[in-house]
């Protein structure tokens, strides 16, 4: 018995989502071709040089550690309906806070002193996202708008602690001093550049999982997001959730800044947070808010820049397509999420 | 100051140049910010605005290096921003989609787009001369004192600004066609059993809204500035939104609002030679505290348009 294969009959919404698929696919391949590149040239070098060689899967891994915290992050407030879209000036209030509190932590054994500071650089973008949530709950701000305002507020901050307070002891870069060796995160796999900041990815990925799929909490954000009215009858209160939320997300995104720096960078300097707050919005998207996904996701759009930047380097297209192909990913992602529901599921 | 008699003079020409330059810095605000209006009436948010306004602004300065006119610029930024507007429009009014998310596929588009476009047609040759807007020379009403500066010696596009929101406070308040949008984005289902399409009334809200953050980021480019930079709105769209918010989705309002950041934008600028004691990154997140302070005063408005931000269904 077997059954005849038919397409199933497509309504008119289902008709347009797979036109807009398919001219976005082709103006994607146009851009390319605009650039005066074959579009398969190019897409042979993304996906060779982004995933298929050794060099390239390390520089993937140590990309998507950072993604996958602040994705994780992204992925909590999402869930509860709260768009924390700053988690660029989350991950460099935590990185700095981190690294104003390096120097206390000298006296403490070195098993101590490394959590410590990633507790830091946590409790650092737990308040800089907590700052927003306090003008959501309390005053009923857009957090869209303020975390975004926050992330500017952030990033000139920092330029000022690495000119002021936080500059090297020479006084000649705009960057801290670095940070000491039993601060540092060790090097996971010798010859690259994978740190254990992997690990503490992973650990991440396990706490939120479970907080999300296990805790009262986690249930209480996800009732939030889908109806805040059935929430507030069940005797959550949604701004409780926002705040916390915020807090949360914020935490995640500091924690990833302090890894960045104890892992890979090794002291706070200017522009190493560069767009990894609206990376990690595709990823949490990608992965549909679920934390076991999100560090898949990650890999994926990690893997994507590694490609890219192999792709700007040979080829004449330019490295910001990478932007266009996270934006085009995201709208695909938006349409194939309609056709379900057209399908009358 | 007192027993110097020029003091007072010095005074009113900081605090006139203070003004006038407020009203320049205002104006890529309230371009989106007024877009964004007539969008957030009709009930579609569009939280891209950022997005837009970069590529409004790159296709500004390529297309007025290449018409030789910074009004073929212009052009070029309006076409290119409704065009946005109306990919915002297929998703979130004709798909139904969640249009916060198309909002923020937006930006990553225009941040992709305008710095893909900028690297290729300018391949990082930093000399390109931009043509941009002229100051209009209105004789002797630009030489009068104080009222020259403020008034009469801005681009031709900041009087548009000025006519636009007058206009538009207008036709939203006073004519039919202002009814139609508001009633899509109070009440589409009433809407649509009078007889308005719906969808297409939000559509055309959604391109002109796109239109207008063109329009922004071509005077970023072209007549506030002289030339692209890669990210150079800088939170501007965001700011603009906070503009509408603020100014509860009326058009005066939204400029009353648009130049006092404006003048706090370019009152930064000014205070920071006058106290070099204090690191100028103080000065410069001036414009985006007073965005989150706007935002927290001005929340949970009556005026919010019932349906923003949700698709309408037929039943």
């Amino acid at each position: 018995m077997t059954p005849k294969f038919r397409l199933p009959a497509l309504d008119r919404d289902s008709r347009l989502a797979l036109m807009v698929l398919g001219v976005g696919a082709l103006a994607l391949l146009g851009l390319i071709a605009l650039a005066g590149e074959s579009p398969l040239r190019v897409l042979a070098i993304l996906i060779g040089d982004g995933f298929l060689t050794r060099a390239s899967l390390a520089d993937a891994l140590v990309r998507s550690i950072p993604l996958t915290l602040t994705g994780l992050g992204v992925a909590l407030s999402f869930r509860a309906g709260v768009f924390n879209i700053g988690a660029d000036g989350q991950l460099l209030i935590g990185a700095a806070l981190a690294v104003a509190c390096a120097p206390m932590l000298g006296p403490f054994p070195s098993g101590l002193s490394l959590p410590l500071l990633l507790l830091a650089g946590a409790v650092g973008g737990a308040v800089w996202g907590g700052i927003a949530g306090i003008l959501k709950a309390q005053f009923g701000a857009n957090e869209i708008i303020a975390t975004i305002m926050l992330n500017y507020i952030a990033i000139q901050l920092v330029s000022w602690l690495i000119r002021g307070p936080l500059q090297e002891p020479m006084g000649i870069f705009p960057r801290s001093d670095k940070l000491a060796s039993s601060l540092r995160l060790p090097v996971l796999f010798d010859g690259t550049r994978i740190s254990a900041g992997l690990i503490v990815a992973a650990l991440a990925c396990v706490a939120v999982w479970f907080l999300v799929a296990h805790s009262r909490y986690g249930y209480a954000l996800t009732v939030t997001g889908k109806n805040p009215d059935a929430a507030r009858y069940g005797g959550i209160r949604p701004a409780v959730i926002a705040f916390s939320v915020l807090c949360l997300s914020g935490g995640l995104a500091g924690l990833a800044g302090i890894v960045e720096v104890s892992g890979l960078h090794g002291r706070l300097q200017e522009g190493f947070s560069g767009g990894i707050g609206i990376t990690a919005i595709a990823v949490a998207l990608l992965a549909r808010l679920n934390p076991p996904w999100v560090p898949v996701a990650a890999f994926g759009f990690a893997g994507l820049y590694v490609g890219s930047d192999a792709v700007a380097r040979i080829t004449a297209v330019p490295f910001p397509l990478v932007h266009v192909i996270e934006g085009a990913i995201v709208l695909a992602f938006l349409v194939l999420q309609t056709l379900p529901r057209a399908h009358g599921r | 100051m007192a027993d110097d008699p020029k003091g007072p003079i010095v005074d009113l020409m900081l605090l006139t140049g203070l003004l006038a330059s407020g009203v320049r810095f205002a104006m890529p605000l309230l371009f989106a910010a007024l877009g964004e209006t007539v969008g957030q009436k009709s009930g579609v948010l569009n939280v891209g605005l950022e997005g837009i306004m970069l590529v409004g602004a790159f296709l500004a300065v390529a297309f007025s290096v290449a018409t030789g006119s910074p009004w073929g610029g212009l052009l070029a930024a309006i076409l290119g921003g409704a065009a946005m507007g109306l990919l915002h429009g297929l998703f979130a009014v004709r798909l139904k989609v969640d249009q916060i998310v198309s909002g923020l596929a937006l930006i990553l588009l225009g941040l992709g787009l305008s710095g893909f476009g900028y690297r290729l047609v300018f391949a990082g040759n930093q000399t390109v001369r931009v043509l941009g807007f002229e100051r209009i020379d209105l004789g002797p009403l630009s030489d009068l004192p104080v009222l020259g500066p403020l008034l009469f010696s801005h681009h031709a596009l900041a009087y548009l600004g000025l006519v636009m929101a007058v206009g538009l406070w207008w036709i939203l308040t006073r004519t039919g066609l202002g009814l139609t949008i508001r009633a899509v984005g109070e009440n589409p289902a009433a809407a649509d059993s009078a007889g308005i399409d719906v969808d297409k009334v939000r559509m055309r809200c959604a391109a002109f809204g796109g239109a207008m953050a063109g329009i922004g980021g071509a005077y970023l480019s072209t007549a506030q500035l002289a030339g692209f930079v890669e990210d150079m709105v800088a939170g501007r769209g965001f700011i603009a939104i906070a503009c509408v918010v603020f100014a509860r989705w009326n058009p005066l309002g939204v400029l009353a609002v648009a130049l006092i950041f404006g003048i706090a934008d370019a009152g930064q600028i000014r205070l920071q030679p006058l106290f070099p004691q204090v690191p100028y990154q103080f000065f410069i997140i001036l414009p985006y505290v007073l965005a989150l302070v706007a935002l927290a005063g001005a929340a949970r408005s009556s005026s919010l348009p019932m349906a923003l931000g949700q698709p309408y269904r037929k039943a």
